[in-house]
């Protein structure tokens, strides 16, 4: 890779692709989250880390409008993509989903066949002219999921059928399909064992040089494998963020640094 | 004595050995239950339970035997010339058991000492009029034989009712001194009591399948009569249904069976959509409050009894279907039609539909809600491509049932689609034309054996054979239905 490409990208990283203001997320009379900024860079993997209920997951949900389909969720501020608010009435919540996919803590695959599964989201947005079209993104999906060689000879057997490390390969490969900007991965691996949480972390590594990824884990040491910015929660507070290696090894808050060590949480 | 007597003396035995039962326990274990191994009461359910079950099971056991064992015998002393000319066995019999009734109630076994004595003319007209006088009327005097076989059968039923007094109570009073003595303290009580419960759980069980393989096996007699006196190829495979009482009647199943399944067709055409959608709505879109609200009042729908649907075919939707649509349309003058039973019924089974699915598709996970709107589907997407395939298998099961009630249903095509089978020797317009009249079969099993009928002619006996057929039919129905839900749930598990 020449010089100018390495600027180019490097540029390209440091510029945000999603710049979360002075966010407040309310569920009825529960203040979930706390005037959170945030911002989220372009080909780069962001690790939320914080003890259970500190409101990483939420937050997460409001950088797709998921949350929109609680009826008690209120959300305050303001969350740009690309400079554009997504909570702007012209915005349609169907469309962002479409440019920033999901992957969630179970595998929740669809009960239809592995194909199925993964051209749904090209089916319905109509990203393939024909068959043949179709069949590629599927294939190109499952590959970049790294799946493609288990799956290639039985596409029409059921997602179901799959062992739960392949279910959620198969889910990331599923997002990967309706060709999103930006992936949101709520605790990925906390279903999975050792050897299936090595082969999808392989995968967001591989995935962060097409996409900015952001992911919410409780394991502080898939955060420090992963990522390479690291975002701490603490009761609905962001209570630090920065580069990853910076977070773990010199935090600055006193609470950032209990919480890494294992004293809270 | 009664067996409602003996039932009370059990009970009150039972009561006393629980009591019995439990104080005996406690005593063993110097009044501290905690040197006991189970609760004090279920040393007392244990002598209760000891007491009650091998005795109620002799009570049942001995009522349901011992009728038919006396009834042989007498039928044995009956002398073979005494029957003959119009009268059958059967008939006599339930002459002799009904003069024996009567000679309970009259109590003037006095009046009689040895069954075998014969008895004067003037004697038996007398009792006639004795008889009459209790309630028991007799179309003429009484043979002597028949009134000898009563007197026989009444003495050996109070025979019989006084040992199974002697033994019923005997079983009880055993169990009661075997519970109380082998009740202390380290006796398992609570093991053997749950054993019990066990068995009478399974014993509930057991009594469901029994009675649905008694009314097949009932039904299974007659129609194995009816088969004996008519080709079962006509049955089966004729077109026309003219039964008449006089002898000489086709009796097919063919034009009753296409009336059943045309309008349980129309019937699922009106209910399939709109129970399914009332329930993609109640259970998708609907607000809390307006479930809350709009569910129970779907479901009372459900608690109409079929006659008033009846009611509503016959005066409303009757006449309005044929107003509206079959005189201008010029095909069909009659109120009564396939249409109008069909759409009443479909009506009916609306709540069927919409209940179950609204459960079944509530049961499908959010989880995978969720992943179809994270990846960009909108709200009917997700419920078209999703969630009704998810939930299809248990959709297919409750559409299913919503189809046996159909096939079952007899007020409201009474009502609505009137008592002619349909012909098919008219050509198939006729067959085809919701607005023409027909019936199904239910219908003709209930018109068959109403009115005053010989039970043992083909024009009566084909009501089993049609109502078995139904049966069949419904059974497999339910049968698919389960195997459809238990194939694709593993799937979506």
């Amino acid at each position: 890779m020449n010089d100018l490409a390495l600027a180019a990208k490097t540029e390209a990283a440091l510029k945000p692709k999603i710049s979360a203001k002075g966010v407040d997320v309310y569920y009825a009379d529960n203040h979930a989250i706390k005037n959170v900024d945030v911002n989220i860079l372009d080909k780069t993997v962001t690790a939320f880390i914080g003890p259970s209920g500190c409101g990483k997951s939420t937050f997460l949900r409001c950088l797709n409008r998921m949350n929109d389909t609680i009826d008690i969720a209120r959300i305050e501020g303001e969350i740009l993509l690309d400079g554009e608010d997504i909570y702007d009435p012209k915005v349609d919540p169907v469309q962002l989903r479409a440019k920033v996919g999901m992957v969630f803590q179970k595998p929740n695959p669809f009960p239809k066949s592995i194909f199925d599964n993964v051209s749904y989201g090209p089916r319905i947005h109509g990203m393939a002219r024909n068959k043949a079209e179709l069949e590629e993104i599927v294939e190109s999906a499952l590959r970049r999921a790294a799946l493609w060689d288990e799956v290639k000879d039985r596409l029409l057997a059921p997602g179901t059928g799959l062992s739960g490390g392949q279910q959620q390969r198969l889910c990331i490969a599923r997002a990967v399909a309706t060709a999103p900007e930006v992936l949101l991965m709520d605790e990925p691996c906390s279903a999975l064992d050792p050897i299936a949480t090595a082969q999808i972390e392989e995968l967001i590594d591989e995935l962060r040089q097409n996409y900015s990824l952001v992911i919410v884990t409780h394991s502080m040491q898939q955060a420090a494998r992963v990522s390479q910015k690291t975002a701490f929660f603490h009761l609905g507070n962001l209570v630090e963020y920065g580069e990853t290696g910076h977070i773990f090894t010199n935090p600055e808050d006193s609470r950032t640094e209990a919480y890494i060590t294992g004293r809270i949480g | 004595m009664p067996a409602l007597w003996i039932v009370a003396i059990l009970l009150a035995l039972a009561a006393a050995g629980y009591l019995a039962g439990r104080a005996r326990a406690i005593r063993s274990a110097g009044g501290d239950r905690r040197n006991m191994h189970s609760l004090p009461s279920y040393y007392g359910a244990n002598v209760a339970m000891t007491v009650l079950i091998p005795a109620l099971g002799l009570l049942v056991l001995w009522s349901l035997i011992q009728p038919s064992l006396i009834e042989r015998s007498i039928a044995d002393d009956i002398p073979a010339a005494a029957i003959g000319g119009d009268t059958t066995l059967d008939l006599m019999m339930a002459d002799v058991r009904r003069v024996a009734g009567g000679l309970d109630q009259l109590g003037t076994p006095t009046l009689i000492t040895k069954p075998a004595e014969a008895p004067s003319e003037e004697f038996l007209s007398g009792l006639r009029e004795d008889l009459g006088s209790v309630g028991v009327a007799l179309a003429s005097d009484i043979a002597p034989g028949v009134f000898r076989a009563a007197r026989s059968y009444q003495l050996a039923e109070a025979n019989g009712r006084f040992w199974m007094t002697i033994a019923v109570l005997g079983v009880g009073v055993l169990g009661l001194a075997a519970a109380y003595a082998v009740t202390n303290r380290e006796f398992r009580a609570r093991n053997v009591v749950e054993r019990g419960i066990l068995a009478g759980l399974i014993l509930c069980a057991l009594i469901a399948i029994l009675t649905t393989l008694g009314i097949v096996l009932s039904m299974l007699f007659e129609t194995q009569n009816f088969f004996s006196q008519y080709s079962w190829t006509e049955f089966f495979f004729g077109l026309e249904w003219a039964p008449d009482f006089r002898g000489n009647s086709s009796l097919s199943i063919i034009p009753l069976l296409w009336g059943t399944l045309y309008i349980s067709l129309i019937a699922l055409l009106v209910a399939v959509p709109i129970g399914l959608f009332a329930a993609i709505y109640l259970s998708e879109y609907a607000s809390p409050r307006m479930r809350t609200y709009a569910k129970p009042m779907i479901e009372v729908l459900a608690g109409i009894p079929t006659i008033v649907y009846g009611l509503f075919a016959l005066i409303t939707v009757g006449p309005i279907l044929r107003d509206y649509f079959a005189l201008p349309m010029g095909i069909g003058e009659s109120a009564s039609s396939v249409a109008t039973a069909g759409v009443v019924m479909g009506v009916m089974l609306i709540p069927f539909v919409s209940s179950l699915s609204d459960d079944i598709i509530n049961a499908v996970p959010q989880a995978m809600r969720d992943g179809s709107f994270g990846l960009g589907a909108t709200h009917s997407e997700t419920i078209r491509q999703v969630v009704i395939p998810a939930a299809l298998p248990g959709i297919v099961g409750a559409i299913l049932l919503a189809a046996s009630r159909a096939i079952g249903e007899t007020m409201i095509v009474v009502l609505g689609a009137g008592a002619a089978a349909a012909q098919f020797n008219r050509g198939l317009g006729e067959l085809v034309n919701p607005f023409e009249a027909m019936t199904t079969v239910t219908v003709k099993i209930v018109s068959q054996l109403t009115g005053d009928t010989d039970f043992a002619s083909p024009e009566t006996l084909v009501a089993f054979a049609l109502g078995l057929t139904l049966f069949v039919i419904t059974l497999g129905l339910n049968v698919l239905a389960l195997y459809i839900v238990r194939k694709y749930r593993e799937q979506y598990e």
